[in-house]
């Protein structure tokens, strides 16, 4: 058993003051607000991330000024969003609507602005980049190592907080111009050798 | 009277202050939570990079969590760096749980474990800067004070891992590793100029640059100053008698530095270096030099250039390697009187001098394997091209001893995900001595998450540390010192539980029993058959303790409270060692005043009593420093006002074998001013 040895009584009701009391009083008021507390998803925070990607990625003039009155934001493959897109869907990105679409295949892929490539895509993603040569698409994906094949914005995490990688090499081929505040906030990668 | 009056008001009043400062925390959490959820769509980029998201399914793929590290880590930035006014590593160290460190007016001392034992140059802990061995081949010194390589204004964060490591690193990893990681240039970004003053005429100035640019290059360059006059007047009342100056050692506790730093980043290659040169004033009249003579002082200088190339290849296969020349150089003067007694005093100079070169490499490969395998093979090669140790005076040189040795080390570790909740961290490493031979470490961990919050680890390992030059050859004639070559490997096996728990979303608990049992020990003792100071193996010492921490993490607002109890004892006599306390607490706060532009930095830490050499005890302490930072008050500026130990507590850290004191007074309240401008 543990025998508290604290020099005098004087030391021993400083140490109450200073570490115990608080100590008990964070755990429980923290455990009786727990039930309350909203929660933020990792997806929550990265539709977020996504609907800002476009106010610094400037897609060449004749994919914007095209007729269509939506901005078609595209997963591809097992969607991990769900719900969390719930917040971006209808929001207004130069004056089209920011529309969800799904998808298990490769077609129809051309009306896409952006497309989040799951991680269920690892097997074949050479394939899909493969066939999104020359559109002016920006590929997402928070899989390790996607960036690295060719896929432009890449998530990780870091101590919780979410981090991006911008594969250079991508960015040029894909015709899109990242603002270099973009540039900056991320971890810069290449292609793969 | 008054004044101590005036004291336990101050004190009342700080109590007072911190219970405030707790509930106005608590009631600003606890507002309607509707409010607490931002819309995430009105947030910029920098603001959504700042949020801790509800770690789920798509945890971190990259970076190890830190709670499937198979040991117990601390993580402390740049950010806490800047809130606590932390000055050097040792600063650092102070405040992390279970560690606490001793100053003899030379060096630092790590205390970890209950084990901080009289003339170890912190050769039980291995100190990495971006993986670069700061340990150096003299001495096996971890420098953690103003003797570390680097200023700690560019310290990005420090990784603070507990237990043996010596199946990944080899000698040293004795109790720990203490891996630092240094800013990038993005982190810095443009110049930064910074100026201090602080008490005892303490002045620093750094000048940093740092970038990265479109072509991939990214650079840090980075030079500081460091001038400190010291305790002008330092009285040591073992000395208290009209022929040694009644005590009081004159302008002997001045300290400088100055110090470079370069990192550059391409595509895969990363090229740092780092210098130092620090002299030091002695005024403890260790080592029975002369009292309060001007000459005393020790010189230490540092060097490293690494070269890294770091490559990810496709299908989960990564290649790390590098190579770097690093050299150590140490002298001081010591002050000998040589007269007989009654004799007019006939001061002869005593000129101590190392010297170690050495240059490194290593090759790391990681592979993922079969899904549920991530293999890591590496080698590691040391040549110890100089190791020189020389002393002498005007009379006759008394050692120049000339070494070299080389040290070359396989190692093999596997993580193994058994189940989804449930990982084996397995590793072994052989190293091999030319001075001593071959030895082999294996470590075990077992990571277990039976619920989502809920973590147990499970930790074995045993590590070695292999007598140094220092240790084995040095001595000054015989005249304060000699030698011991037949000195042994010493050697420690380490158990640990550890469990950690999220409570709520802002929370994290830890408790953790360990136990490590030590053989062989090296010790610096004094012989009693000729009063010679020697390093001797002393058997069987075993340590076993507890440890519980708290943090917690809200918008702007973070602390951590640990507690940690310790015995340590030398198994033969059941005694408990020397400078080990039994009891440490530590509690840190930063909480926002202004939001996002000014915040108050508080630490308290508390050590129990320790033993002294002499067998006596210093006084139990509790130390509080508080800092003011503020930034963006004025734009692109930084500032922050510091107050170190604020009840000037007076207290004191037990001496070495080389010093008569037995108890060596620390410093009272001080206070440091820092401004920091970015352009």
């Amino acid at each position: 058993m543990i025998h508290f040895a604290v020099g005098d009584k004087k030391a021993y009701i400083k140490f109450l003051c200073l570490f115990i009391i608080p100590t008990l009083s964070i755990v429980s008021w923290e455990i009786n607000t727990y039930a309350q507390q909203p929660k933020i998803g990792e997806y929550e925070v990265k539709a977020a991330f996504l609907y800002n990607f476009t106010k610094f990625v400037e897609w060449p003039t004749e994919a914007t000024t095209d007729s269509s009155a939506t901005f078609n934001l595209c997963v591809l493959g097992e969607d991990p969003f769900g719900k969390a897109f719930d917040s971006i869907q209808g929001e207004k990105i130069i004056n089209k609507k920011l529309v969800i679409n799904r998808f298990k295949e490769l077609h129809d892929i051309e009306k896409c602005r952006i497309l989040f490539i799951s991680e269920s895509e690892e097997e074949r993603l050479t394939q899909i980049l493969k066939s999104l040569k020359g559109l002016h698409i920006l590929t997402v994906s928070d899989t390790e190592g996607f960036a690295r094949q060719g896929v432009i914005i890449n998530f990780y995490l870091e101590q919780n907080k979410v981090r991006f990688e911008i594969n250079i090499d991508a960015a040029r081929r894909s015709g899109l111009k990242i603002s270099s505040k973009l540039l900056n906030l991320a971890r810069i990668v290449y292609d793969l050798p | 009277m008054m004044k101590d009056k005036i004291k336990k008001i101050g004190r009342v009043s700080y109590l007072l202050l911190l219970t405030l400062l707790l509930t106005v925390m608590l009631a600003e959490a606890s507002e309607p939570t509707d409010d607490l959820k931002p819309v995430l769509t009105n947030l910029s980029i920098e603001e959504l990079m700042e949020i801790e998201v509800a770690t789920v399914y798509g945890a971190s793929k990259y970076e190890q969590k830190v709670t499937e590290a198979p040991s117990s880590v601390t993580i402390i930035t740049s950010d806490d760096i800047k809130k606590y006014g932390y000055r050097t590593l040792a600063d650092i160290l102070r405040s992390v749980r279970g560690f606490y460190t001793t100053y003899d007016r030379n060096y630092h001392y790590i205390g970890v474990r209950g084990f901080s034992r009289p003339g170890d140059y912190n050769t039980r802990v291995l100190l990495l800067v971006n993986g670069v061995r700061i340990n150096d081949n003299i001495y096996d010194q971890a420098s953690i004070g103003t003797d570390f390589p680097l200023d700690v204004d560019l310290i990005d964060h420090v990784e603070i891992i507990r237990g043996s490591g010596s199946s990944l690193y080899g000698s040293n990893a004795f109790f720990g590793v203490i891996n630092v990681i240094t800013k990038s240039g993005r982190d810095i970004e443009g110049m930064e100029v910074s100026g201090e003053a602080g008490s005892f005429n303490t002045y620093k100035g750094r000048f940093s640059y740092g970038n990265q640019f479109q072509n991939g290059l990214e650079m840090v360059l980075s030079g500081s100053y460091y001038d400190s006059k010291g305790d002008d007047r330092l009285f040591f009342k073992d000395f208290d008698d009209p022929t040694t100056n009644n005590g009081i050692a004159e302008d002997l506790d001045y300290d400088r530095y100055k110090s470079l730093f370069g990192k550059f980043s391409f595509h895969d290659f990363t090229l740092q270096s780092a210098y130092i040169d620090r002299k030091k004033g002695v005024p403890t009249a260790s080592f029975e030099t002369v009292f309060n003579d001007s000459r005393f002082f020790t010189v230490d200088e540092h060097f490293y250039i690494d070269l890294k190339y770091e490559h990810n290849f496709a299908h989960d296969l990564s290649v790390m390697a590098r190579l770097n020349y690093n050299y150590y150089d140490y002298h001081g003067d010591y002050p000998y009187d040589y007269a007989d007694t009654g004799a007019p005093p006939y001061i002869v100079l005593n000129k101590d001098y190392s010297r170690g070169e050495w240059l490194g490499g290593e090759l790391q490969i990681s592979k993922k394997l079969f899904e549920k395998h991530k293999f890591i093979i590496g080698g590691e090669y040391r040549d110890n091209f100089k190791q020189e140790q020389k002393n002498s005076d005007e009379i006759q040189v008394y050692l120049n001893d000339k070494r070299d040795s080389n040290i070359w080390a396989l190692y093999i570790q596997d993580e193994y995900k058994i189940l989804n909740n449930l990982i084996l961290n397995a590793g072994v490493r052989y190293d091999n001595y030319e001075t001593f031979g071959s030895t082999t470490n294996p470590r075990l961990a077992f990571i277990y998450n039976p619920f989502e919050k809920t973590t147990f680890k499970l930790l074995y390992g045993t590590a070695f540390r292999a007598p140094n030059a220092y240790e084995l050859y040095y001595n000054d004639g015989d005249i304060s010192s000699k030698s011991n070559s037949d000195l042994k490997s010493e050697t420690i096996k380490t158990y640990e539980l550890v469990y950690e728990q999220v409570i709520g979303n802002n929370l994290r608990g830890t408790a953790s029993a360990f136990y490590y049992k030590i053989d062989d020990l090296i010790t610096l003792t004094t012989d009693p058959s000729d009063n010679l100071l020697v390093f001797e193996n002393i058997d069987n010492v075993e340590t076993k303790g507890v440890e519980f921490e708290l943090e917690g993490k809200w918008e702007g607002l973070k602390g951590r409270i640990s507690y940690t109890f310790q015995e340590t004892k030398d198994k033969k006599t059941g005694e408990i060692l020397t400078n080990s306390p039994r009891h440490l607490a530590r509690l840190n706060l930063i909480a926002p005043i202004i939001k996002e532009k000014l915040f108050v930095g508080m630490e308290e830490q508390y050590t129990s009593k320790k033993k002294t050499l002499a067998g006596d005890f210093t006084d139990d302490y509790f130390i509080t420093n508080l800092t003011l930072f503020s930034q963006n008050l004025l734009k692109n500026l930084e500032a922050s006002a510091t107050v170190y130990n604020l009840f000037d507590k007076k207290y004191g850290d037990p001496g070495s074998e080389e010093h008569l004191q037995d108890i060596i007074e620390q410093d009272g309240r001080s206070f440091r001013f820092k401004l920091t401008y970015k352009f």
